[in-house]
């Protein structure tokens, strides 16, 4: 048998696995359309260096996202000063096709008034209501009995984070203190073979200067 | 002997037509070990790795470049609905340049299983042993001294020492290490003993190229032969083809991507074993518990693992038993693993030096009705499968129970508080309140579940109608294709795998290398 490049599986899934699940399918079509799509989102400012993969809308909906799950808290940096949105902007240009796909079906899902009108009797979009309609919403999401719900939440929820605790400037509102100094050489050599001689350092192996194994230590009873 | 050459994709600039006695794709436990025997042997071999060749130059301790680079799918990978998250490796040297480097023989009794159940009386304690005598030597493991372990593991070993549970060292692959705590990022002194600084470099001075950046597509195979592996070369920043391809005409070719990417190639090879490849597929499921102490824990310093328990590894007939050992806690990773709104999130943060996290790692596999996980092509994905994965009844009473352990041992070892990682966390302020974690929501996506061992999937076993490649890792209808790696593995472990694989790949090398 002969197989040839590009191997099976064609075109994208448009809804792919996060429409398992109690009506998700359903879900993720209200996501698309409908009257009440067409109500606005609000408008932000766009990056100065433009967006990778995301639309303004949808930059706009992970703008409005991140301001509620970033809580104010003294002694942090504000999503602003981080740019959370950008940045999950960037972590999405990287993910696989499918991936982004599904992310961007979850932010209009979030963002459509016409879900939120079904669930919560809000005829507004997401970015548009205020920050305890869109409280709300999203506890809404974290405990509801649709599976794709609780899912989209996880999945937005960890994508605003990372985009969040990335920066170094969360670390001293956390007492992070980062890598110790000193220690990352970023001259280090990089060696590849090809006739060059292997320099010598902890991963290379001298036989004479190694200690006799231990066997393998017995575990202890535990000490009450 | 000519030195041979480890090759990134920046460098691949038209498409190549290789020839050589064997093909490896993956340079993790698996592949490198088996190069690296090949090699000796006096074997011609390729090696394939569709991660980049990332090294201390660039391992600078910070969790983003760490997960962009150094993960499968940038720390994301996860069953469908989420409900597990997939930690795994994904550059040179595979899932041991970034793993925690504990070191455990394969148990005993896990190799009478297969033996008793799987047909398997190629591998044993007696025909690894050897093996695992030149691995531990070559890789320095060695247990580490009580004296160093850091604060994180020390409530482990003191809650164990407290409540009279078994407690042990965890044996790590170290050499000249610094105690510095970022195993999981790239070690930035090459003191961890990974593929990537040991074996890897060992095999290329005895002459194996490796290509890296460069992703095996599909095996064209005729009749009961492999004859290439087609592959394509990454674009480094984006990570999308180039367009170049490499082509790689092998006597012998190896399948070492690990429990979630072999039976991927294969299955998009149409190596299916009649639906098998993909199955089976166990992930020694973690749950995790937070406990929050008055003093500074600062899990993210010092070795990650150290301190282990086997107390609860075999629970009896028809529970699933768990083992016990902490991670470090680094912030990006600790706030998007842990559970709740954002403000408690944002709160829970304002404590992250305190916090203690303990992990109860589930032995998977060992019951016989039990399905496990099923990894299956996505359509239009490069890198990313479908997922799924089969909690029973019996996950979840070992799930709570092992949960309401780690809080008993986090309070024996001085936490004023313990939080679960479900949605709606539990919060518990004394021992007393433990029960209350008997109310919980123990279904998947109420509670955070998490895996970072890749097991099973190309399952080895004697009877073909039931197992997908053979005692000797031959896969069962072709002549010349084996799988080295986690994927072969027919349940879990009940300890971490890295010298499990480590030594199965050592000595297949040995009848791999009698198949060229």
């Amino acid at each position: 048998m002969k197989m040839y490049l590009p191997p099976p599986g064609t075109k994208p899934s448009r809804r792919g696995v996060l429409k398992k699940g109690l009506l998700g399918g359903a879900l993720l079509a209200l996501g698309g359309g409908g009257f009440l799509f067409t109500r606005k989102s609000v408008e932000v400012d766009l990056p100065g260096d433009g967006l990778l993969v995301l639309t303004p809308r949808e930059f706009a909906i992970l703008t409005a996202l991140s301001w509620r799950m970033i809580a104010k808290r003294d002694g942090f940096p504000g999503v602003e000063e981080l740019q959370v949105a950008r940045g999950c902007d960037r972590i999405l240009s990287l993910v696989d096709a499918t991936a982004l796909a599904e992310t961007k079906q979850l932010l209009m899902l979030l963002e459509n008034a016409l879900p939120n009108f079904l669930f919560g009797r809000r005829a507004k979009t997401f970015s548009t209501m205020s920050t305890d309609e869109q409280d709300a919403v999203l506890t809404e999401w974290q405990t509801s009995r649709i599976t794709l719900r609780r899912t989209g939440f996880t999945a937005l929820r960890g994508l605003v984070l990372a985009a969040y605790f990335q920066s170094d400037k969360t670390w001293a509102a956390v007492g992070y203190p980062g890598p110790l100094p000193g220690i990352h050489d970023p001259n280090a050599p990089v060696w590849k073979g090809g006739g060059v001689e292997r320099p010598v350092g902890n991963g290379t192996y001298h036989e004479a200067l190694v200690a006799p194994v231990p066997a393998p230590a017995a575990v202890d009873g535990g000490t009450p | 002997m000519t030195q041979g050459r480890i090759v990134t994709g920046p460098e691949i600039t038209q498409d190549l037509n290789l020839e050589c006695d064997v093909c490896i794709v993956g340079s993790g436990s698996g592949g490198a070990w088996t190069a690296h025997e090949l090699a000796k042997q006096g074997k011609s071999v390729v090696m394939l790795e569709e991660g980049g060749y990332h090294t201390r130059r660039e391992f600078d301790m910070t969790e983003p470049r760490a997960f962009q680079n150094l993960y499968q799918e940038l720390g994301n990978r996860a069953t469908d609905d989420l409900a597990m998250t997939i930690l795994q490796g994904r550059s040179v040297g595979g899932g041991t340049t970034v793993n925690w480097c504990s070191s455990f023989r394969t148990p005993e009794r896990i190799l009478k299983i297969w033996r008793e159940r799987h047909g398997i009386e190629t591998i044993s304690t007696q025909t690894l042993s050897p093996h695992w005598d030149q691995i531990e030597k070559r890789l320095h493991i060695a247990e580490w001294p009580l004296e160093m372990i850091n604060a994180n593991n020390k409530v482990l070993w003191d809650g164990l020492g407290k409540l009279g549970y078994e407690r042990g060292l965890i044996r790590r692959n170290v050499n000249n290490c610094l105690n510095l705590g970022y195993c999981g990022m790239g070690c930035p002194v090459d003191a961890k003993q990974s593929m990537l600084v040991t074996v890897i470099p060992d095999a290329v001075e005895a002459g194996v190229t490796l290509y890296a950046n460069t992703s095996a597509r599909v095996l064209d195979w005729d009749g009961r032969k492999v004859t290439a592996v087609r592959a394509e070369v990454l674009d480094v920043a984006t990570r999308k083809p180039t367009g170049v391809k490499v082509v790689v005409k092998a006597k012998v070719t190896v399948v070492s991507g690990g429990a979630i990417n072999s039976p991927g190639l294969l299955m998009r090879s149409q190596l299916m074993s009649e639906g098998r490849v993909g199955e089976k597929t166990w992930f020694h499921p973690v749950l995790l518990m937070m406990g929050l102490f008055e003093h500074e824990v600062n899990a993210f310093r010092g070795a990650p693992q150290s301190v282990y328990s086997h107390h609860f590894v075999d629970r009896g007939p028809g529970k699933m038993g768990y083992f016990l050992e902490v991670p470090p806690v680094h912030p990006m990773l600790a706030s998007t693993t842990a559970t709740g709104s954002g403000a408690e999130t944002m709160e829970l943060m304002t404590k992250f030096n305190r916090l203690n996290v303990m992990l109860a790692i589930h032995v998977d596999g060992l019951s016989p009705d039990e399905e496990g996980g099923t990894v299956r092509l996505r359509d239009g994905a490069y890198n990313r499968y479908s997922i799924k994965y089969a909690f029973t009844p019996a996950h979840w009473e070992a799930f709570r129970s092992a949960c309401k352990e780690m809080a008993k041992l986090q309070f024996a070892a001085g936490a004023t508080m313990v939080r679960s990682l479900h949605v709606n966390p539990v919060t518990l302020n004394s021992a007393a309140e433990i029960d209350k974690l008997d109310d919980a929501a123990w279904e998947p996506m109420q509670v955070r579940v998490a895996t970072a061992h890749q097991m099973g999937g190309c399952r080895m076993g004697k009877d073909p109608s039931t197992s997908v490649v053979d005692p000797h890792l031959k896969y069962h209808s072709l002549d010349n294709l084996f799988v080295v790696d986690g994927s072969v593995l027919p349940t879990s472990l009940g300890v971490n795998p890295q010298e499990t694989i480590f030594g199965i790949a050592r000595w297949a090398a040995t009848h791999i290398g009698q198949a060229v």
